[in-house]
């Protein structure tokens, strides 16, 4: 070891644009100082820079001094605002000119044009020397070229030997210690080197991590530290997966399969030189320089058996060639890669069987403005029969071990069951697992495979070691104290009503008018409607009513218990919504006057004349549903709700033919959504289809706001509504509806129920209860979780993990499995909270056991 | 649900003023007594430019005029009133035609009878319109599809001197003008409230001639700003009718047809200024030539829709600008797909539609095969034919579902002329265009 210990830290475009930043750089800088070694600083240019360096480039010779006196003019202004003498800058500007006024300048040569880069780090770097020294911490200027030197490749063309170039570095104790002499704090630039030749050249892509690494490698740094605005590398990208968890320890080989998978915040080509050097390298946020970030060393890999990531990438083509004759033939896979070879295609995923040999092809300037493809195929069909399916996308499965991992993916195996999948690939590094799928449909399956992963253990998000807080939990503002759930501060109320009644279901009507209120701020939404389906208690109805929203039914017999309790209901305020209901039932409704949805051709075409004159809506299938659970989702092509939108122009004519007018469409995709973006989305969708329905006034987007479990973010009805009001500003003309059931009730209801028996079997501690799911069928029907509290020891900690079930004879009659409660007795009330939709509405008398009571509090 | 406004209890519909004043132009109709303003917003404009008044005055009047159909479809009364004054002979019979023609999709959806109700009344015409000396510029109208792309991107090459421009308030549109590189001009309507209200309470309502209306509010646009051309890029298929209606021809598009560009140019020119020109450039293009035109502009790939639906808003995502379901999205995958790498086209969809053995009726509906070619604007079914038959010819197209169905069973019983696509992509008659721009496509 050297004896002067090194950390190399790296700052991008963004991070040294402004004083506060520089300032950060600063006291970033000052603490690793104080671990007692030297820091060497590794800048971008500023941000912009380097795009109006590269206009200069392409400009006519003529335009360049006036794109180039703007540069200067900038850096100078920025030096101003850092307080340091624009002096400073005199050596880039002076470079500058001489590039301006070069010879090579006419032509754009490839060295040429690497100088003109280079200005942009030269003067960040330059300006930062100078306002770190002025900040204290006396910061000595590096020349990158000095130290880099790049190699050149066989095989590389002259573009790459000077714009996109590669450096072999060594650890070198000797430069370590000599750069230590001059000064502990050093800084240099990012994205540049010299070649053999000493000409100024560029490391392309991803240069300037590129630059830490090799300068970490070759002072055999401690550590690098790649600064950047995200907190690390997740498990999958955080945009499609908001539940994608911080990695907080990867080995090198892992990252590098995420970041060449799909991962943007780390490039690939920086993890190389770190490998050889064995230099830890840590990615951390600037804006929250606290937060652990990710590490990538040699022993992150070392943990429990874990898939880290799932990323994808997308516009991947797949070349599938069939053949049968050939195939024992020697020298045939030969002549076909050979073709993938003059084509200058390179392939990526192989696939083989005896008669089939399926590759992928990474998106390419090559693949998508040339004929390359069409000439390929066309070469191919000489020796085989060939088909190119695109566009696909590529999900890997990333992590250390991957094939001691298959037994445990069946449930992930299945997600991928519904989809066609046309390769899958396991490298024999036992890193990955790719599957390659139709691309429109990966997005949607990010998050699934996720939660699968999770839910399957395979993703061992348990293990602090490996796995951080979720993206989530990391973007939502902090601080939030939630308030104490009502059932909790009405605590002996609902004790004393559990020993009067029994199991009972108790209601918080407050709770409901709350929520109804929240909604009520959403502005774009002209009309509410509860669906009552969640729960149809009539004190409830009539609060909500009271509210000013209509009710929205699913059967005659619902459209008839709102007309019995809610009287002066306007039928305008009535939606009749079925599905596969029987004629008759329409029949009542459009006698009754209320608002009739129709969501199936055969209602128009065979009972046509019960609509004549009348004003209906049409319910439409969007498209893949959304939501917690299979049973929840209302959309795609297994879900039997909704007409496809290519159906609707055969329903419209149907209704005109029948007299009836379309007045409404309606669109509902599926339930407990917390992507509030979400709904701005059907509506945009609905909108669309909407213009060729010349009588209509609505669009009903449906509802399904989810209603927050354990760690998850409430939903932020904000973003919900300016989404909406986006979306209005575009189709003013239509009214907007929407029609939330379990948003507005969930949490305003609690199922109370006595403890009856407790046991403890092969390790496993069963709580009974005497309300299953003949009273609460969620967690059955859709594995859905609610919590779980001991209302007797609501202030005894919990002390033993317990499955919660219930009195009926099914062994899927669980409430919850794995709670942590206070050792419970019988006798003991049990409160299972968020019950106020879809509890009572969907009890029933299995084995003879009675409904339970509805109190309303 | 029963309504509460009758149109059938109207007597009758009024023009009852047109203004402009401050960048605004407020249109005023009236159902009996009930009043209804549009208001239409230019962003930016100058007072009405001295010698231009009386050519001003003449294409607000036109734009009352047209405008006016989305509000006469309200009641379709029987009694129509002319209260600023009556148009000339001229207007008077583009009028009626704009109102029968237009409307007739409007009244076969509605079962109403129009015929006979627009022998409009006219006045004496006054002064012609005189060399107004405008500004050699065009406003080139773009609509977010690949059609006023390629115009705009022929201009370019030919450095025409225009201004990009649209009506409304898409986001999508907004994007795609952007990405023109040219300047642009976004005039806003404002649909009288009344109007949305009546809708809501029972009126009639359905199609109108947007393309008549928009290009009225051009004509005004160019004259307030200083353009010498309003430009459209209606292609040669536009002409044809949708169906035929009580011996009646019932054209979906029928104001981006030939006759009316014809008439509309005519009234301009005539009425409203003698160095105005009002066109659409790619008149002599079949679809097929337009989209061989537009594979080239890989610019525009990511942000352009020519989908039946009515996206207005831009995603990011192909699903969100192409529904893949509609007959527009079909035709217009199928007549980029010869023209464009297989990678870069399917990019633009998000899907391969071509391989979708579900849609194999669809694509036969487009090449006339076995069922009629859908009401819609698409491309006619020769074109659709010899698509198919290039890409059965190509290794990386023969082995898609609706490619190979094609090849196997329609292929061999089409005569050799239905394979020639080479054919379809010659240059029709150009002689609609400015003198200077014939041959532009050569």
């Amino acid at each position: 070891m050297s004896a002067a210990q090194w950390i190399v830290l790296k700052f991008g475009g963004t991070s040294v644009s402004t004083k506060a930043r520089w300032a950060t750089i600063g006291k970033l800088a000052n603490s690793r100082l104080a671990e007692g070694g030297c820091v060497l600083i590794v800048v971008s240019a500023v941000s912009g820079v380097t795009d109006q360096l590269k206009a200069l480039i392409e400009a006519e010779p003529a335009a360049r001094a006036e794109l180039a006196q703007r540069l200067v003019e900038q850096h100078r202004a920025f030096a101003a605002e850092l307080g340091v003498d624009a002096a400073i800058l005199a050596e880039v500007e002076a470079e500058l000119d001489e590039c301006l006024s070069s010879p090579h300048a006419a032509a754009r040569a490839f060295p040429w044009q690497a100088r003109v880069f280079a200005l942009g780090e030269l003067w960040s770097s330059r300006l930062g020397a100078a306002f770190l020294t002025a900040s204290g911490t006396t910061t000595e200027w590096l020349d990158a070229r000095t130290q880099l030197s790049a190699q050149a490749l066989p095989n590389q063309g002259d573009w790459a030997r000077h714009l996109s170039t590669t450096c072999q570095v060594q650890h070198a104790p000797a430069l370590a210690e000599q750069l230590a002499q001059a000064g502990r704090s050093q800084i240099t630039q990012g994205f540049i080197a010299r070649n053999l030749s000493g000409e100024t050249v560029l490391l392309g892509r991803g240069g300037s991590d590129t630059s830490a690494a090799c300068f970490g490698t070759l002072l055999g740094a401690s550590r690098v530290e790649i600064w950047t605005d995200v907190p690390g590398m997740f498990s999958a990208n955080p945009r499609r997966v908001p539940q994608a968890r911080l990695l907080r320890h990867l080995d090198y080989d892992e990252a590098q399969e995420i970041a060449t998978t799909g991962a943007k915040v780390l490039h690939p080509r920086c993890l190389g030189p770190v490998r050889e050097g064995g230099v830890p390298l840590w990615i951390k946020d600037t804006q929250r320089p606290d937060l652990e970030g990710t590490c990538i060393d040699a022993s992150g890999g070392d943990g429990p058996l874990s898939v880290k990531a799932i990323s994808h990438r997308i516009g991947v083509t797949l070349v599938s060639m069939e053949s049968i004759g050939m195939w024992q033939q020697v020298g045939f896979l030969a002549d076909v890669f050979d073709y993938f070879r003059r084509h200058g295609l390179s392939v990526d995923l192989i696939g083989s069987a005896e008669t089939n040999v399926t590759v992928s092809l990474d998106p390419s300037e090559n693949l998508l403005s040339a004929d390359t493809l069409e000439a390929l195929c066309a070469d191919l069909a000489r020796v085989c029969r060939v088909k190119v399916i695109a566009p696909c996308a590529a999900i890997t499965l990333v992590g250390r071990g991957m094939r001691r991992m298959l037994h445990r993916l069946s449930e992930v195996l299945a997600e991928f069951g519904e989809q066609r999948v046309h390769l899958v690939s396991q490298s024999s590094n036992n890193l990955n697992l790719t599957f390659v799928v139709d691309e429109s449909i990966a997005e949607a399956l990010l998050p699934r495979l996720h939660e699968h992963l999770i839910r399957a253990r395979v993703m061992a998000v348990d293990d602090a070691r490996l796995f951080g807080p979720s993206w989530e939990a990391l973007s939502a503002p902090e601080d939030v104290t939630l308030p104490l759930p009502w059932w909790q501060r009405e605590r002996d109320k609902l004790l004393q009503i559990a020993a009067e009644q029994g199991p009972a279901y108790v209601y918080h009507l407050d709770s409901v008018r709350n929520q109804a209120r929240r909604l009520q701020q959403i502005e774009p939404v002209d009309r509410w409607f509860y669906a009552i389906k969640a729960n149809d208690h009539p004190q409830l109805l009539q609060a909500l009513v009271a509210q000013g929203f209509g009710l929205e039914c699913v059967s005659a017999a619902e459209v008839a218990h709102v007309q019995r309790h809610c009287a002066d209901l306007d039928a305008a305020r009535i939606m009749f919504t079925p599905n596969f209901a029987p004629r008759d039932e329409y029949r009542q409704a459009l006698a009754a006057d209320v608002m009739v949805t129709v969501d199936a051709l055969h209602a128009l075409a065979q009972w046509g004349e019960d609509f004549a004159g009348a004003q209906i809506a049409l319910r439409v299938d969007l498209g893949p549903g959304r939501g917690h659970h299979d049973k929840v989702r209302t959309g795609g092509s297994a879900s039997k709700f909704g007409l496809a939108p290519s159906e609707l122009a055969q329903a419209q004519e149907l209704a005109r033919k029948v007299g009836a007018k379309v007045v409404g469409l309606h669109a509902h995709l599926g339930s407990g959504i917390l992507d509030p973006q979400h709904w701005a989305e059907v509506y945009a969708q609905l909108a669309a289809l909407g213009e060729r329905f010349v009588d209509l006034r609505w669009l009903d987007i449906g509802g399904g706001l989810g209603v927050p479990g354990q760690g998850e973010r409430e939903l932020d009805l904000d973003l919900v509504a300016a989404g909406l009001a986006k979306v209005k500003a575009l189709y003013p003309q239509w009214a907007l509806h929407m029609e939330p059931g379990r948003y507005l009730v969930a949490d305003a209801g609690v199922l109370l129920t006595r403890v009856t028996q407790t046991k403890l079997k092969h390790g496993v501690r069963f709580v009974g209860v005497d309300a299953g799911m003949n009273a609460l069928l969620r967690p059955a029907l859709y594995d859905a979780v609610h919590p779980i509290a001991n209302l007797t020891r609501l202030d005894e900690p919990a002390t033993e993990t317990v499955t919660v079930v219930g009195p009926i004879c099914e062994s899927g009659d669980v409430l919850g499995r794995e709670r942590r409660l206070p050792a419970s007795v019988e006798g003991d009330i049990i409160a299972i909270a968020q019950a106020g939709a879809y509890g009572a509405v969907m009890a029933n008398r299995y084995n003879r056991r009675p409904l339970i009571a509805e109190v309303l509090l | 649900m029963r309504d509460d406004f009758d149109p059938r209890a109207v007597e009758s519909f009024s023009f009852v003023a047109a203004s402009y004043a401050d960048g605004q132009a407020r249109l005023v109709y009236a159902l009996d007594d009930l009043q209804l303003t549009e208001v239409i917003s230019f962003p930016g404009a100058p007072a009405v430019p001295v010698g231009r008044e009386a050519a001003v005055a003449k294409a607000l009047a036109m734009l009352h005029w047209l405008a006016g159909t989305s509000y006469y479809k309200a009641s379709v009364a029987k009694q129509i009133r002319f209260d600023g004054g009556l148009p000339d002979a001229q207007a008077a019979a583009l009028i009626a035609d704009v109102y029968e023609q237009g409307l007739a999709e409007f009244a076969y959806v509605n079962q109403l009878d129009l015929s006979g109700r627009f022998e409009l009344p006219s006045a004496p015409g006054g002064a012609p319109g005189t060399v107004l000396q405008l500004p050699r510029r065009a406003l080139v109208a773009i609509g977010g599809g690949k059609d006023s792309l390629v115009s705009i991107e022929l201009l370019k090459q030919r450095e025409e001197p225009f201004a990009v421009t649209w009506v409304g308030n898409s986001e999508l549109i907004r994007r795609c003008a952007e990405r023109c590189g040219r300047p642009t001009l976004n005039i806003k309507r404002q649909i009288a409230p009344e109007l949305i209200e009546l809708n809501r309470r029972g009126a009639y309502n359905g199609h109108v001639p947007v393309t008549a209306i928009n290009s009225a509010i051009l004509t005004l646009a160019a004259l307030l700003y200083g353009y010498d051309e309003v430009v459209f890029s209606n292609e040669s298929s536009a002409a044809a009718a949708t169906l035929t209606h009580q011996g009646k021809a019932v054209n979906h598009q029928w104001s981006k047809g030939p006759a009316f560009e014809l008439a509309f140019d005519g009234w301009v020119r005539k009425q409203v200024a003698a160095d105005m020109r009002y066109y659409s450039l790619l008149r002599p293009l079949s679809e097929l030539g337009v989209t061989a035109r537009f594979a080239k502009l890989d610019q525009y790939f990511d942000v352009f829709s020519s989908c039946n639906r009515n996206f207005r808003l831009s995603g990011e995502k192909p699903s969100s600008r192409w529904c893949g379901e509609c007959p527009k999205c079909h035709f217009v995958f199928l007549a980029l797909a010869p023209f464009l790498a297989k990678p870069a086209l399917v990019r633009i969809f998000g899907r391969n539609l071509l391989d979708l053995p579900e849609l194999i009726a669809d694509f036969e509906a487009l090449c006339e095969w076995g069922a009629d070619k859908p009401f819609e604007c698409v491309g006619e079914a020769r074109e659709s034919r010899a698509a198919l038959a290039r890409l059965s010819e190509r290794a990386d197209w023969q082995e898609d579902a609706v490619v190979a169905h094609f090849h196997r069973r329609i292929l061999p019983q089409l005569p050799a002329t239905d394979r020639d696509l080479d054919a379809l992509l010659s240059v029709g008659d150009d002689s609609s265009l400015p003198q200077r721009l014939r041959c532009a496509f050569a």
